[in-house]
């Protein structure tokens, strides 16, 4: 009895902070209007960092009062900016004198940049709702008493009482269920449908996940299908403007400026399974000829805007994407929206507009009922199992519908052949600059490094072989001692000369090749690594010494930035589907540090994609702070065909 | 003493024929490839093999291999491993058999004659040379709460030493300490890591197994 009032007293005291959070929200959104719609943005990180003292205090009282502990999620805040030589502070392209104003363009980056914020924001509102269920033994009298039919007294009384009973005696379950939703909502990323992710001993968890993935991926490209529409009129609108009317210079704006919306699609595309590379042309630099005049085509400009300006129209109008990108704009509402909208349509129909209006009316009879809405085809009683076949109908189309989807937007948004070629150039061209310029560097480094080690030290070998050669008769005892120092000093030669190599081309490579060579720098690592290797044959000596490399770099990584104790190396081949040919070499690396990893902030990680750049390899990483941080690396290993994107199939977002 | 030698540089080849000569062994066969070594164990059962892990033809770790092939063959051969580079990888696959007899030294180590010849006494009575690099490498990392964990910093010096294949006497020399005292080190490191008394040499290549496995 204790435990269940202890729990009641819990419950109570979390839902206390849950009003008080509702309270907070309101001076928090007043302070968006200023702050979002007058531009007064310094008003927007103050209050949101003010509820994180709120959450925070609710986070630790939860973990306290229940044992469900919830941790931090919050991004780590962002240095102070360090100024230049000069003393003035720069931010993007823009010096500043003093320090407040990047300061606080850093601050409100980082507040509004971190999901948690907003999750605290949606905590706040609805928890008040949720927290309920911990405070069942007076939620559960309270709607007995506003429920109960009116005229009875005793009734009502017994309703109360009864209602009391039962709540107090689920207390400690309610309150379990509110910590839950505390800890769902405020201890990190709440929608992660990572389907390898979710533990397989939850065996209804994993089928829950499995099977709702599609549709809610299929949902969100719903959703993309349906923003296509007003970017469809816009567009149409400006092309009538433009080329009707002739106010040419809406056309680059519709055209170009809108192509956010395919970008985003396209990025969309791995969850149906393919990739489809940016399809545009490049903008090439404007060419000024020697008497001061810019060409674009046959017309020559003495002003560079007007010049530029022309350029960028020729540009959007002389690139097929933009033209069938035009043709998806218009027909994706219609073809994406029904191969993403069936599926979905029969799921929330089924269960929002069958069961559950049925599970309703079971119990409030004299709720509205119309011909669809929880009557199938006019018969109340089939609205469930006619729900329940619709919601599995969904379920069971949504994996096919989810390929179909990527085929239909890869028809009209994927790259023509000859913008494949032009974007191949580009690419290739900057990757063989990073490739010379690392070789160059590298045969710099090894020069310095032969240059002052080695080289210095046989200098002082032939030197010391002189002396011993003049004392040797008159004075043999001195002679041998120099020779015993002669002798380290060779030593020693060796020793640099042993590192120089290694720096080169590790030995162990060389002998036993990637795997054995792997595992070696396993050993030699300061962490517990671990390492699973299944490559079945040896691959091209450069990709090899490549992964050797970046792998080694990013053990390094792990032991230096990451303050981690193991790590997990595991190395596979993806074999070519067609020809059973090593297609891609994939290297995963994980560990258990701090996470937090930002590959725009760390050098180290920037210098590691291009390294694998060279070789059209591919980075991609995951790293939410608090950990653990996985790295995959993705070196193709024989053809040069590009990637774009990690073959993983992984994708990670948070709300 | 009965020699094989495998090593493909010719100058080295001859100077060490040169030293092992000088300090009183025969040295059978002088083989400079694979191949060569391969025959040379064969015909001659030497008591000791002295190989270069990186051999003609292949370039690769030939002579490693040839060795460790041959120690399958025939269990307890004495081989003494030399490279230019140590890896605990090779230390690793040569220790593994438990059954001793193996050296693992950096070509560096010829310069010191004395000690070299020292390394292939102790390796052909069937003891340990483990490169001090090696150990070295072995000692900036130990998995918490394993049984190498849980030695004195003094016992780990002790069984760091052992590792390299020193003798109690060489061991209290360079520590300092009694050899009586010494004795009393190793048979708690050897209490501590559950190893049961037996043949006392055999003993001390389970310690370094233990050792190297702790590290991993």
């Amino acid at each position: 009895m204790s435990a269940r009032l202890r729990a009641f007293a819990a419950g109570l005291e979390l839902y206390a902070l849950s009003l008080f959070g509702l309270l907070c929200l309101i001076p928090v959104l007043a302070m968006f209007v200023p702050g979002f719609l007058l531009g007064l943005v310094f008003l927007v990180p103050g209050p949101l960092l003010a509820v994180r003292r709120l959450t925070g205090v609710v986070r630790r009282r939860t973990g306290e009062l229940t044992g469900i502990e919830i941790r931090e999620p919050y991004v780590p805040a962002p240095p102070l900016p360090q100024p230049q030589a000069d003393g003035w502070y720069q931010r993007d392209r823009q010096l500043y004198k003093r320090l407040w104003w990047p300061r606080l363009a850093d601050r409100i980056d980082w507040v509004l940049g971190d999901n948690a914020t907003w999750r605290d924001l949606g905590w706040l509102a609805v928890s008040p709702l949720a927290g309920l269920l911990g405070v069942l033994p007076l939620a559960l009298p309270v709607a007995a008493a506003i429920f109960a039919p009116a005229p009875s007294p005793l009734l009502t009384f017994l309703l109360v009482a009864a209602g009391a009973v039962v709540g107090l005696a689920v207390a400690p379950q309610g309150l379990r269920v509110t910590a839950r939703f505390h800890r769902r909502l405020l201890g990190g990323s709440v929608l992660r449908t990572d389907v390898q992710d979710v533990q397989a001993d939850h065996r209804v968890r994993a089928w829950v996940a499995k099977a709702s993935s599609p549709v809610v991926r299929l949902a969100l490209l719903l959703l993309t299908s349906l923003v296509a529409i007003p970017v469809f009129a816009a567009t149409a609108i400006a092309l009538i403007l433009g080329y009707g009317v002739g106010l040419v210079f809406v056309v680059p704006w519709a055209q170009a400026d809108l192509r956010w919306l395919a970008d985003w699609r396209r990025s969309l595309a791995h969850w149906s399974g393919v990739s489809i590379p940016s399809p545009y042309r490049p903008l090439l630099p404007l060419v000024r000829r020697p008497d001061g005049m810019f060409r674009v085509r046959k017309s020559l400009y003495k002003s560079e805007r007007w010049a530029s300006w022309t350029q960028r129209l020729y540009w959007v109008q002389s690139d097929p994407a933009t033209w069938r990108e035009f043709v998806w704009r218009g027909t994706d509402p219609i073809i994406g929206g029904l191969i993403a909208g069936v599926p979905v349509a029969l799921v929330v129909y089924g269960i929002w507009g069958l069961i559950l209006p049925r599970i309703v009316h079971l119990f409030v009879s004299d709720s509205p009922a119309s011909f669809w809405y929880g009557t199938f085809f006019g018969h109340p009683g089939l609205a469930i199992p006619g729900g329940l076949i619709l919601a599995a109908t969904g379920v069971a189309i949504a994996p096919a519908a989810l390929r179909l989807h990527g085929r239909w937007t890869r028809l009209l948004l994927q790259p023509a052949g000859e913008t494949v070629l032009a974007q191949r150039v580009e690419q290739l061209t900057l990757s063989r600059a990073d490739a010379s310029d690392a070789a160059a560097r590298e045969l710099r480094r090894i020069e310095r490094d032969l240059h002052d080690g080695t080289q210095a030290r046989l200098v002082a070998l032939g030197l010391r072989l002189g002396a011993i050669e003049q004392l040797i008769d008159t004075d043999p005892a001195a002679a041998k001692d120099l020779a015993g120092q002669t002798r380290e000093a060779a030593a020693l030669a060796l020793r640099e000369l042993r590192e120089v190599v290694r720096g080169i081309h590790p030995p162990v490579l060389a002998e036993r090749g990637l795997a054995d060579a792997v595992r070696a720098l396993a050993l030699d690592s300061p962490l517990t690594v671990t390492v699973d290797i299944d490559l079945p044959m040896r691959l091209p000596e450069p990709i090899e010494a490549a992964a050797y490399f970046s792998l080694a770099e990013a053990l390094g990584n792990a032991a230096k930035h990451a303050r981690a104790r193991k790590v997990a190396v595991r190395l596979d081949l993806i074999l070519g589907e067609r020809t059973g040919d090593p297609d891609v070499l994939r290297m995963c690396v994980r560990d258990d540090g701090q996470g937090g990893a930002d590959p725009d902030r760390g050098s180290g990680l920037r210098g590691l994609a291009r390294r694998l750049g060279i070789f059209d390899g591919t980075l991609s990483l995951s790293s939410p702070p608090g950990g653990p941080t996985e790295l995959i690396m993705e070196l193709p290993c024989v053809s040069s065909s590009p990637r774009t994107s990690t073959s993983s199939g992984k994708d990670w977002f948070s709300f | 003493m009965r020699v094989v030698l495998a090593e493909d540089l010719y100058l080295l080849r001859e100077g060490l024929v040169q030293l092992l000569t000088a300090h009183g062994f025969t040295v059978v066969a002088a083989a400079e490839t694979g191949p060569e070594l391969a025959a040379a164990l064969d015909e001659h059962e030497p008591d000791v093999a002295i190989v270069d892990v990186r051999l003609p033809p292949t370039n690769t770790d030939e002579g490693l291999r040839i060795a460790l092939a041959a120690r399958r063959r025939r269990p307890g051969l004495p081989v003494l491993v030399l490279s230019q580079h140590v890896e605990q990888l090779y230390a690793r696959e040569l220790l593994e058999d438990g059954s001793g007899g193996v050296g693992y030294l950096l070509k560096d180590r010829v310069l010191n004659a004395d000690q070299f010849v020292d390394a292939i006494r102790r390796v052909a009575a069937g003891g340990t040379a483990m490169d001090p690099d090696v150990i070295a490498k072995l000692l900036t990392r130990a998995q918490p709460n394993g049984p190498v964990d849980q030695l004195t910093p003094r016992e780990t010096e002790v069984l760091g030493l052992m590792a390299e294949g020193r003798s109690n006497a060489a061991i209290a020399q360079r520590l300092y300490m009694s050899e009586g005292a010494v004795g009393k080190h190793t048979a708690s490191i050897f209490g501590k890591l559950g190893l049961a008394p037996s043949d006392d040499d055999n003993r001390r290549v389970l310690a370094v197994l233990a050792y190297l496995n702790s590290a991993r």
